[in-house]
């Protein structure tokens, strides 16, 4: 864990919805570069005209379609949905093998020949992002990667790469400039916030968009980093340990000491009682 | 060829009810193997939504606090040095011992790789609240093993064993109790990190306490059930008198638990709290029949000199901790559209888990001297000569 590190030269996605055109480049890159399988799916099988209707193993990115009305018309809104790379990660916090890690770069990295497989980090997430391997029986989880070896030669992510025009990918704090003069030059265009500039302790994944962020099916996450709130509980393990096991010895000392010296006194009153009783008799 | 016919003699000899148990666990197991051939998503109904099902809210949350009573019987008799409860300690220590036995086998069905169990030991994430709920489950069953070991080696007759491990009592009933205080509370941090996943009604920074002092209060009640039931069908000594006693802490730690209870909801915890009706059914259930009415119940000297009705509240706080620990890892976290159900599979294993349990303890029970160990009738000094067979041990032992 990395808590106070300075993420602002993370690399991040600016993810601009209102640009987005549905086209789905990013899912198709994501899937070549990490080689995933195709997955058999229906058309409307999930809630709206997204296929395949959710993120699964095989599936590390996906967009989702808003189908709404503006002005008795009919628009589309999307909402890609992916790893959002939290500065702070619950997975990372609750995994018991460490097998997540925010690197240096701005991804958060999963080593599967750590995982134990106990779906922890899946509980955690409050994106829903960690996937896991259903179909096997050694299962393993499955995320995207932000294309952390891609990163590391110096690449932008795949999905980033291909889009056409919604994704810009660089450093945190450019990419927070870059939003923040979007929403100021064209405040009709876009909802005064950004998704994930605070969600969840801030991301490496930053969102602007037209419609409310829960309409497009974006989930409401406290702004707080979550480690946070299990580590306020854990880091009283050392102390109360020390307390339990130094109250309990010190108890256990007192009452059996007690008890010795009740069986002491009582010891002397009965040889007292003796010694009485052999006097009287003499 | 004649020890086979020993055995099979001998287990043709028991009660048709083991006979019964013994079937469940075959039938569980084989229904435990399914899931590696096949897989967690071919034999379980968990998913994307659902990760945690009914294994890790029973056999792991729920069984863990079931199995509290030997820490806090340990802590009482030991430390407190209320002598008098004696005798329901080593009955106590061979429930916790299944116990988590048990819990280590659910885990492991659990678990994608349980192979790699051990990788918790080698890669240490001190921010990981199920990093210290194993690595304390891992040394809580060694404790419990060790303190098993006595009436093992009262049986057998080991000399030496017996004195290192009398002498080692104390200081193991001290570092379960300390671990398990750990583990016992971990088990609520776990879902802390549900901020915005479990409902309010039970989501508040004081869960891990409240794990703690729940799991208290059920350890003593399954103490309470269990010697209750072992006089009933097993023809074991009456220990009514010291259950009184041990119900006479009760009211206390209940009222303790209803205290935090109330406090972390009214004042720690943000609503909305009664939108789903299911919900605030289980809840009143759960706070009500479960805990307020044994309560109530344990406050009347009536009901904690009756055999019966101290039984019934004990049942009733067990019954509360078992649906307290299903609304916080599986009813509150879930979404009503789409519930999740166990499978036949799952089911079956979680069952043939609890058959185990009582199976292992009725055979334990019969083949060691774990209700013999009355205090005014044991010679605590180190045996001489080697106790020749388990009769002799049962007979010079005496009971109460």
């Amino acid at each position: 864990m990395s808590f106070n590190r300075d993420f602002s030269r993370d690399g991040t996605f600016l993810i601009d919805l209102t640009k987005c055109t549905g086209c789905r480049g990013c899912q198709v890159a994501c899937k070549q570069w990490n080689q995933l399988p195709a997955e058999h799916t229906e058309f409307f099988s999930g809630e709206g005209y997204q296929n395949p209707p959710a993120m699964s193993e095989y599936t590390y990115t996906r967009i989702k379609f808003r189908d709404y009305q503006k002005n008795g018309q009919h628009e589309f809104a999307f909402y890609k949905e992916m790893c959002m790379h939290c500065n702070e990660p619950a997975c990372a916090s609750v995994c018991p093998v460490g097998a997540f890690e925010k690197t240096a770069e701005g991804p958060v990295f999963y080593k599967d020949n750590r995982c134990i497989g106990c779906r922890f980090c899946m509980i955690a997430c409050p994106f829903g992002v960690p996937k896991y391997e259903w179909s096997k029986a050694l299962p393993l989880v499955k995320k995207c990667t932000g294309c952390l070896e891609r990163v590391k030669e110096g690449l932008h992510p795949a999905c980033a790469t291909t889009c056409p025009t919604a994704i810009t990918y660089g450093p945190r704090d450019e990419m927070i400039k870059l939003g923040k003069e979007r929403l100021l030059k064209s405040p009709e265009r876009y909802v005064q916030k950004a998704y994930g500039y605070q969600e969840a302790g801030g991301t490496s994944v930053i969102y602007l968009t037209a419609l409310p962020f829960d309409e497009l099916g974006f989930k409401q996450v406290t702004k707080r980093a979550l480690p946070e709130y299990t580590w306020e509980a854990l880091r009283l393990v050392p102390g109360i340990f020390l307390t339990a096991g130094a109250g309990l010895s010190a108890l256990a000392w007192i009452t059996h000491r007690r008890e010795r010296l009740r069986q002491e006194l009582e010891k002397e009153r009965a040889a007292l009682a003796a010694e009485e009783a052999k006097e009287d008799q003499e | 060829m004649s020890t086979l016919r020993r055995i099979d003699d001998e287990v043709r000899s028991y009660h048709w009810f083991v006979k019964a148990l013994m079937v469940v666990v075959l039938v569980g197991a084989v229904a435990a193997m399914l899931r590696f051939v096949y897989g967690l998503g071919a034999t379980t109904n968990l998913n994307d939504t659902y990760p945690w099902g009914l294994w890790i809210s029973f056999d792991v949350v729920t069984a863990v606090p079931l199995a509290a009573g030997a820490f806090t019987l340990g802590a009482i008799v030991h430390c407190f040095n209320i002598k008098k409860l004696e005798p329901l300690v080593r009955p106590s220590i061979v429930t916790g011992f299944l116990g988590y036995s048990l819990v280590s086998v659910g885990l492991l069905l659990d678990l994608g790789q349980p192979q790699r169990a051990w990788h918790v030991l080698w890669y240490w994430n001190v921010h990981s609240p199920m990093f210290e709920v194993s690595m304390c489950i891992m040394l809580y069953t060694t404790v419990l093993f060790l303190e098993f070991l006595e009436p093992v080696a009262q049986k057998f007759g080991w000399k030496v064993s017996l004195r290192l491990l009398r002498w080692l009592e104390m200081p193991l009933a001290i570092a379960a109790a300390a671990i398990s205080t750990l583990h016992q509370s971990s088990l609520g941090t776990f879902f802390l990190i549900a901020v915005d996943k479990l409902h309010s009604l039970w989501y508040n920074p004081l869960l891990p306490l409240l794990f703690w002092v729940s799991a208290i209060c059920s350890g003593m009640c399954i103490i309470i059930l269990e010697a209750t039931a072992c006089h009933k069908w097993m023809g074991e000594p009456n220990e009514g008198l010291l259950l009184r006693t041990l119900s006479k802490i009760l009211p206390w730690t209940l009222g303790a638990y209803l205290a935090l209870r109330v406090y972390s909801l009214v004042l720690l915890s943000v609503g909305p709290f009664f939108n789903r009706p299911w919900l605030t059914l289980s809840f009143l259930l759960e706070v009500g029949v479960g805990f307020l009415v044994p309560f109530i119940m344990f406050c009347n000297k009536a009901v904690r000199e009756n055999d019966s009705r101290r039984a019934l509240a004990a049942g009733l706080v067990v019954f509360g901790l078992v649906l307290n620990r299903f609304n916080v890892s599986m009813f509150g976290m879930m979404d009503p559209q789409n519930p999740y159900f166990p499978t036949a599979i799952e089911s079956l294993v979680t069952l043939s888990i609890i058959a185990a349990h009582i199976l292992f303890f009725v055979l334990i029970a019969k083949y060691f001297p774990i209700f013999e160990h009355h205090p005014e009738t044991v010679d605590y000094r180190i045996p001489h000569r080697p106790v020749k067979t388990a009769g002799v041990s049962g007979q010079s032992a005496g009971r109460g």
